[in-house]
């Protein structure tokens, strides 16, 4: 008898947990999807529509780790300088073309050949791309690249069906009008401003999947609407609802509210080239007068951690390294020491691109006034913020302190140490292929870790030079290190099995609603 | 009468002409460079590049004017952010702004003519202190904050309607009802002056002395009158919708023109902007030629004009 209720019991939790067919899920974004050919996409929410059509060699999973796809293994071969994928068999596109090895090969050359706009992700890195077999393709590189793997998992190295290429792909536009892949669901509608629809792809080849049979991605603009319409019921899914809400949207019965911590560190960084923020004792002191953990807990309600390095925890190759606790009295004496004791400096932050961002400069403002340090706060409008803290002219280099984000598009810690920290990206460097490094840094040792992390294949080896780098970067202070940024998605209650990954994408290839 | 019309028309290209050279200049003068801006985060510097001499960025500024117009006239610019034909971009949100624009004038006339004519004519009484408190809470009500409150009342509270989004005709009800009523509370303004101006005119006094019935002085000499202020408010107000209500659109995720065009503004897609600005003054400038054709009906003696 026992064991028949154990039986019946298993039984009963599998009907319950079981995943259910049916139904459409509305998923609202704040603007609308720039563009759905993956060569050109620029942004999240492009990401996002388009990795529920299409699909890669290789993706990542939520933990960020290198998972097969399109491909079903591989093997790395001459010292890293050459990639073998045997490719899935039995796979189509959703108009019917068959993948393989000749529509991978045909891709990289639509990429090269119409220069699309992030071709940069593999131009100087992909030597040749050769056809072994139909169903086996080589990638040959210039030189190893440790990045390889991480970068054909972004939106760029994404596959489009061969025969659309055939048609539209003289004309950018209609190639993101008809955005054809292998990927779960297979575009419907796309309607200027105002939503895009996705259809279930029948013939997908992992069996059993996807569950719903649509999803629309509409576009509501204010995040108080946003979070206004899943409270009405006309909405499904909704993310970065503001953190006023926050709680009132936890205690909501009818909704569900994850929180998943990103690969997008906030920072201030320092211009290093000037007085006094070249001393390292003064960026070293800013660090020590900011309360990270209350920063996260005040002001952030949560949606934040406190960072102790320039990679946030969820990045490949983070190294914790303790940072800058905060110590007000220690800030002071390193100050003392310099010679700064009434320092006046300028803050300048752009104003709704993070959340909080303009709040965050001013919280800081008071810490560092505790430590005799008067800081102006000046918000500025995005783009006039960008065009000056990435300028090319002398003149703009007058900058202090700067309010600013990073989240690595390929979710490892080169992307963050490249662009940012080596000597060959600062602003005044005339051979920068990434120029990203606006706060003048330098440090040969940094330089050379950052080299060998561009080359190494040995994992081991690899994460011994992201954890010096790191030491270094932190000690040398270019930033003073803020926090972490969490995603934050609030979804009815019904609806199951969202992943959301650490890169601010969100996936529906495995959702079902339970009615 | 078409003389005028033609007249009006031709005036129109020195008018588009002028704001295409004004929105150029403060566009370009405004600090921010588009490819940088749309090639987003970890863009390499060729990738900026690379955009920047696909749109002629890197150009002298009047040679990118120059290539601009004549991008207008041969009809093949296109969005940098989108990379899409312009007008297929801004064509179906003008379409969206001037359906609600459409509808909000309709009720905001209803609403405030039925309102001034009635305070007018029952001055000082409950009626009129009601209809002139309606209007001044209209007026300084900010219009994103009643939208917000409709969309808490009618869709999250009572769910009669949709919370936002573009559908059916329902969805087109709060976002013009929110539109409708601040423009309704000018327009009661303006009526209820003008109805009270023409009432104490003497020939009304005349009328009222040879004992015609009240409801006809009103309506026949009265409201002739005293509309042509009235339409011209409406008409700039419908003009300044069909602009696009960048608030409302904002709120009831309504996918009409202003949104987009601030969108726009933010990642510096000039060429977007630019077609943008024209089309808007170029709206207002017909909006206005068919509000002085409307005087010409109300009023004979404009006719000839």
């Amino acid at each position: 008898v026992r064991r028949f209720v154990v039986l019946l019991a298993v039984l009963l939790s599998v009907a319950i947990f079981a995943a259910k067919y049916g139904g459409t899920v509305r998923f609202l974004i704040g603007v609308d999807v720039t563009t759905l050919l993956p060569g050109n996409i620029p942004d999240s929410i492009s990401t996002i529509v388009g990795m529920h059509i299409f699909e890669g060699l290789v993706d990542y999973d939520e933990n960020l780790r290198i998972i097969p796809v399109l491909a079903e293994r591989w093997e790395i071969l001459d010292n890293g300088t050459a990639y073998v994928f045997h490719l899935r068999k039995n796979v189509k596109f959703h108009d019917g073309a068959d993948f393989n090895a000749h529509a991978v090969k045909k891709n990289f050359d639509y990429l090269f050949s119409a220069n699309l706009r992030n071709v940069g992700q593999y131009k100087g890195i992909i030597k040749e791309v050769q056809v072994i077999d139909d169903y086996t393709v080589k990638i040959v590189l210039f030189q190893p690249n440790s990045t390889f793997l991480y970068r054909l998992a972004q939106s760029t190295g994404w596959m489009v069906s061969p025969q659309a290429i055939e048609k539209f792909g003289h004309d950018p536009a209609l190639m993101s009008k008809n955005p054809i892949g292998t990927g779960p669901f297979m575009f419907k509608e796309w309607k200027a401003g105002e939503s895009v629809e996705l259809v279930k792809n029948p013939n997908y080849w992992r069996q059993g999947l996807p569950y719903l049979d649509r999803i629309i991605f509409r576009v509501v603009a204010e995040d108080v609407s946003r979070v206004n319409q899943v409270r009405a019921g006309d909405a499904d899914f909704m993310y970065n609802p503001p953190p006023a809400l926050f709680a009132a949207l936890q205690q909501d019965k009818s909704l569900k509210v994850e929180v998943v911590p990103t690969v997008r560190t906030i920072f201030i960084g320092l211009n290093t080239s000037r007085a006094p923020l070249n001393d390292v004792r003064v960026r070293q002191a800013l660090n020590y007068a900011v309360d990270k953990e209350k920063l996260c807990r005040v002001l952030m309600k949560g949606l934040a951690k406190p960072s102790d390095s320039p990679l946030s925890s969820r990045t490949f190759g983070y190294f914790s390294t303790g940072g800058y606790p905060y110590d007000p009295n220690k800030a002071k004496q390193l100050l003392k020491e310099a010679g700064y004791e009434n320092l006046k400096l300028e803050l300048i932050t752009p104003k709704g691109r993070y959340l909080n961002d303009y709040e965050t400069a001013v919280a800081i403002q008071g810490m560092l006034k505790e430590v005799g340090v008067t800081v102006d706060v000046k918000p500025m409008e995005w783009g006039s913020y960008v065009s000056k803290i990435l300028s090319r002219k002398p003149e703009d280099w007058d900058y202090q302190m700067f309010l600013l984000g990073w989240a690595p598009g390929t979710a490892e810690g080169h992307q963050v140490l490249f662009p940012l920290f080596h000597s060959s990206n600062r602003m005044d460097s005339p051979n920068a292929t990434m120029r990203y490094n606006n706060y003048f840094y330098s440090n040969p040792k940094v330089d050379e870790l950052i080299d060998k992390i561009a080359v190494e294949t040995d994992e081991k080896k690899l994460l011994e030079y992201f954890k010096e780098a790191q030491k270094l970067v932190v000690q040398d202070a270019p930033w003073i290190f803020l926090y972490e940024m969490n995603i934050a998605a609030v979804m009815r209650k019904e609806l199951q099995g969202v992943k959301i990954y650490p890169t601010e994408r969100v996936s529906l290839a495995e959702a079902w609603i339970d009615r | 009468l078409l003389k005028f019309v033609v007249r009006r028309l031709l005036l129109l290209i020195p008018v588009v002409i002028g704001v295409s050279i004004v929105s150029f200049s403060i566009m370009h003068m405004i600090p921010g460079d588009p490819a940088r801006i749309i090639a987003g985060e970890g863009a390499t510097v060729e990738d900026i590049m690379s955009i920047r001499i696909k749109y002629g960025l890197d150009r002298p500024l009047i040679e990118q004017y120059l290539r601009f117009m004549k991008g207008i006239i041969t009809n093949d610019l296109r969005s940098i952010r989108t990379e899409r034909p312009i007008l297929t971009e801004l064509l179906p949100r003008f379409a969206n702004t001037a359906q609600l624009a459409l509808v909000s004038i309709i009720i905001s006339s209803v609403i405030g003519v039925t309102l001034g004519i009635v305070s007018a004519v029952k001055r000082n009484s409950w009626i009129d202190t009601f209809s002139m408190v309606f209007s001044l809470v209209g007026v300084s009500m900010p219009i994103f904050w009643l939208g917000i409150l409709l969309i808490i009342l009618f869709a999250v509270t009572l769910r009669w309607l949709p919370s936002g989004g573009k559908g059916g005709i329902e969805h087109l009800i709060l976002p013009a009802l929110t539109l409708g009523l601040a423009t309704s509370a000018i327009i009661a303004r303006m009526t209820r002056a003008s109805v009270l101006e023409v009432l104490n005119q003497d020939y009304v006094r005349t009328v009222v002395a040879f004992g015609l019935p009240k409801r006809k002085v009103i309506y026949k000499y009265v409201l002739r009158n005293a509309l042509i202020p009235v339409v011209t408010v409406i008409g700039l107000q419908f003009g300044y919708l069909l602009g696009g209500a960048v608030l409302t659109e904002s709120v009831f995720g309504w996918p009409g023109l202003g949104r987009f065009v601030v969108d726009s503004i933010f990642s510096r897609d000039y060429i977007a902007v630019q077609v943008g600005i024209m089309m808007i003054a170029t709206t207002f400038v017909l909006v206005n030629l068919l509000v002085d054709l409307v005087y010409a009906l109300i009023d004979p003696r404009l006719r000839r004009g």
